[in-house]
């Protein structure tokens, strides 16, 4: 037997000191007594009835001995070497999701999961070890593998639940690697289970053990939000919200509209249980701002009781027409709404001014940087072998597509287009027998719809589905353009900063007021802004120009707080959550608890006859 | 000298007591006649002779008397005089004998002339008293006395065993808290031929101790010390060790004809002396 503390011998000189207590005399009361006989006979007939009575004190005297004995044996840390198996392995998931902040718990969700972690860890034994993950919007894993205890409950502690919506998978994948090959490994989930996206691990055959959080689903939030251009008047804006009440008990409330902090519009709102309402707010807006949905009740779930949408006047799109001439492209560029079309012959070099770019002329060429409609034109790489041949006719489109919408393709004649093979970052849209004539998709983060074949070689010009599918061709490059089409996120998710042309860091302010300092490294042209787990109005500061994005939970199924007793792997499989915790507690402090009243009650018994 | 009490010796008197068989010498005038004539045997007839009888009150007037709540040797006192009352209206001779003994005692403790000559002079009254005039004088040479001095029981009792001449009712009032027992001083007396009385006298403190601890006991006439460590819960202990003090005592008493009483120095005085003494005539 070795020693991990034998200093602890040192308390050792404390045995001695006990029996320097007993050898004391008792400091007594004299008292001067008629006659002693009397008790000297009590004394006589009580000794002569015990017979163990002059060993008595003795016996107390070897039993503290032996007991102050073991304590500094236990402090000493006494333990044997040889062969020992590894230990367990134990992976604690801390669902740090929204709906984790629902105050149903001790005294959240959340806070109950940490609680029962905390657990776990008090039930680790010696050899076994825990990872501690965070899964929120995204996973993190806040202790990598150790027996430490001080630094799993550190982990533990030091963890805080988001804002954002549940996202479980990558943390059960994370613990699947780990646990893959460990012997007797076991996942413990702490979540309310408010995920659907755990089929890919039906067939992994992990340990998972599901600690439900939660006891009831009262809850009224925004699952929804969205803003619009009035289709009449420019001026007006029109702001979509999607509430859900959760609660199995009907709701009346109020709903507030705010644009930029001020309260426009306030009504009520009464809904069914287990409902949803949309409702509509017309507003004016002068200028850029952001509108923000208020929900005035109050349950378990604040963080959608509120939403904003940054909303901007539109602004005239830029599109430069790039051709030796084309009436009919000119025509339908110029009839789309909220287009300032330039017409040049070639595309010099330098950055453009243009939102988009419709380049009608064929070749390989340099792509400008800005979203563009191709007709022919193709950036270098992206066909291997492109060649002019007669196509049949349009055989197939996708019509779901927003870019065909109310497009009809069936009447539309080619005579020659390019035969080439889409290339991977494509969608085709619209195909002949042998090759694709339009497809659309992101090239180096850049918008672009191509068509195969020149529009003079078809019927299409002649056809009214022509001039639509410009105006939806505009639609969709435009919303890729203008800055504010994503200017709304869902909590967790990231948002791309544009870099100053001069260099310089972003300086981002957190919906609470804080600042984060986010470093540019010289020739970047954006910055992704990932540190998103608040909900709220996000305000960033690139040199002298600002950017305003908004952060919003709007997931339904976050919002909906019932927990779920069973979590869903794929078609077949599912863990139900467990009520019987299965953690291995040592009860040594229990036993030396014990020990302790023990003595404290031989030390009580032993005064308590002198008084 | 012929008193009024009634004795158990056959004298002349108008109290028939019992008949003998006539031998030769017996004075004819006390044949009885009348059984000769039914039975045709002699028989002298016995008259109970009435006579003093002579009262001795053996007081402890040790240290250890002293203590108590009222203090035993206060009720040990009243006892006497109760008694010695009751015997001096029946024309009986009452002897007080104090112990331990006043004289040399009070000389060896330096008590003043004046305390000395008052106590010696009471316990040389109380040595014989006789008459019902006297009782005033009894009682207050009784009140003269004070519990001081260690005593030797034994040897108390067997001195005054010695020293008396006339047998008759002796009455012992102690604690009996002797470490050398109180064997040999009863037997002296038993002996002797005295009707013997033993009233034992306790300090409530005694029986039910109200001090608790880590105790050092000094024994107030001997000067020894016992250690105890003493609690309630030993309590019951204490007592049953008392309860079987007084009952060997109790049993030594009665084995030898000794009528006994134990009494606490708190109890009813009129309880002992008209229930108690009453029924196990002490007095008629």
């Amino acid at each position: 037997m070795k020693f991990l503390s034998p200093l602890a011998f040192a308390f050792a000189a404390t045995i001695p000191v006990v029996v320097v207590f007993y050898l004391l005399k008792r400091r007594r009361v004299t008292r001067v007594v008629s006659s002693t006989l009397l008790w000297q006979r009590f004394l006589a007939e009580n000794q002569a009835s015990a017979p163990f009575q002059k060993l008595r004190h003795n016996w107390l005297l070897l039993l503290q001995i032996l007991l102050l004995a073991l304590a500094v044996l236990a402090l000493a840390r006494p333990y044997f070497s040889g062969d020992l198996s590894a230990g367990r392995l134990q992976v604690v998931i801390l669902d740090g999701s929204a709906s984790m902040r629902a105050r149903d718990g001790k005294p959240t969700r959340f806070e109950s999961a940490k609680e029962e972690a905390l657990k776990l860890v008090d039930g680790l034994r010696d050899r076994d070890q825990m990872v501690v993950v965070l899964a929120a919007g995204v996973t993190e894993v806040r202790q990598s593998p150790t027996s430490t205890k001080p630094m799993l409950r550190r982990a533990i502690r030091e963890s805080q639940a988001t804002d954002s919506p549940t996202r479980l998978i990558d943390a059960l994948k994370l613990a699947e690697t780990l646990t893959k090959d460990a012997v007797g490994a076991e996942v413990h989930l702490m979540s309310d289970g408010g995920t659907t996206d755990l089929a890919e691990l039906e067939d992994k055959g992990m340990k998972v053990i599901y600690h439900r959080m939660g006891e009831r689903g009262s809850n009224v939030g925004i699952v929804g939000i969205d803003v619009r251009g009035h289709p009449d008047d420019a001026r007006q804006r029109l702001v979509f919200a999607t509430i859900a009440n959760t609660s199995s008990n009907a709701v009346s409330t109020t709903l507030e509209l705010l644009l930029d902090g001020r309260v426009l519009e306030a009504r009520n709102l009464s809904m069914e249980p287990r409902s949803t309402v949309s409702q509509i707010f017309n507003a004016t807006q002068e200028q850029d701002g952001y509108f923000t949905i208020k929900l005035n009740h109050a349950d378990d779930l604040d963080v959608d009781n509120e939403a904003s949408v940054v909303s901007r006047l539109p602004q005239p799109m830029k599109v430069l027409l790039v051709t030796e001439g084309n009436g009919f492209l000119e025509k339908a560029l110029r009839s789309v709404p909220g287009v300032a079309l330039g017409v040049v012959r070639r595309i010099g070099a330098g950055k453009l001014s243009a939102d988009v770019v419709v380049m009608d002329l064929p070749g390989t060429m340099p792509w400008p940087e800005a979203n563009a409609l191709a007709i022919r034109a193709a950036a270098p790489g992206w066909f291997t072998n492109a060649v002019e041949t007669e196509a049949s006719a349009v055989v197939d489109w996708r019509s779901a597509h927003p870019l065909l919408r109310s497009v009809g393709m069936e009447t539309v004649q080619v005579a020659k287009t390019l035969a080439v093979q889409t290339p991977v970052w494509a969608t085709s849209l619209v195909e002949a027998a042998r090759t694709p004539l339009i497809f659309a998709g992101e090239y180096e983060r850049r918008r672009v719809v191509w068509v195969g074949f020149d529009l003079y070689q078809s019927t299409w010009p002649l056809r009214i589905s022509f001039p639509i599918f410009i105006a939806n061709v505009m639609e969709w490059l435009g919303s890729g353009t203008r800055e504010g089409g994503a200017s709304t996120i869902h909590t967790g998710g990231s948002y791309r900063i544009p870099a100053s042309e001069s260099g310089g860091d972003v300086r981002v302010r957190m919906p609470g007021g804080e600042e984060r300092l986010v470093r540019v490294e010289s020739g970047e042209k954006e910055v992704l802004f990932v540190e998103t787990t608040r909900a709220g109005v996000y305000r960033a500061r690139v040199g002298t120009n600002d950017y305003v994005f908004a952060a919003n939970l709007t997931d339904a199924q976050e919002s909906d707080l019932w927990p779920r007793e069973e979590l869903k792997m794929g078609k077949h499989a599912g863990v139900t959550s467990t009520t019987v915790r299965r953690a291995d507690l040592e009860t040594w402090r229990w036993l030396a608890a014990a020990g302790l009243v023990v003595l404290l009650w031989e030390w009580w018994y032993y005064h308590r006859r002198t008084v | 000298m012929r008193g009024e009490r009634r004795s158990s010796a056959r004298g002349q008197s108008v109290e028939f007591a019992d008949h003998r068989n006539y031998v030769a010498g017996d004075d004819l005038r006390y044949l009885d006649w009348n059984l000769y004539g039914r039975l045709d045997r002699l028989f002298l007839k016995l008259y109970e002779e009435e006579r003093e009888l002579p009262v001795t009150l053996l007081l402890d007037a040790s240290e250890s008397m002293g203590f108590g709540v009222p203090r035993k040797f206060d009720f040990a006192r009243q006892v006497v005089a109760a008694v010695g009352y009751v015997a001096l209206c029946g024309f009986d001779r009452v002897r007080v004998s104090v112990f331990p003994g006043r004289a040399g005692m009070l000389e060896e403790l330096g008590m003043g002339e004046r305390a000395l000559s008052q106590e010696a002079i009471a316990t040389e009254a109380l040595g014989s008293v006789r008459g019902r005039k006297s009782s005033l004088q009894f009682l207050k040479h009784l009140g003269l006395l004070e519990a001081r001095g260690a005593a030797d029981f034994n040897a108390s009792l067997t001195r005054c065993a010695m020293e008396t001449k006339q047998t008759g009712l002796l009455v012992v009032v102690s604690d009996f808290l002797d470490p050398a027992g109180y064997e040999a001083g009863l037997s002296a007396l038993i002996s002797r031929g005295f009707q013997v009385h033993a009233v034992q006298v306790l300090a409530p403190e005694e029986v039910n101790p109200s001090v608790f601890g880590d105790l050092r006991l000094v024994d107030s006439e001997q000067g020894t010390m016992q250690e105890v460590t003493f609690g309630r819960y030993r309590m019951e202990a204490y007592q049953s060790t008392v309860r079987n003090y007084v009952q060997r005592l109790r049993e030594y008493c009665t084995g030898r004809g000794i009528t006994f009483f134990q009494v606490v120095s708190d109890c009813s005085l009129e309880e002992l002396l008209l229930k108690r003494l009453r029924e196990s005539e002490v007095w008629g």
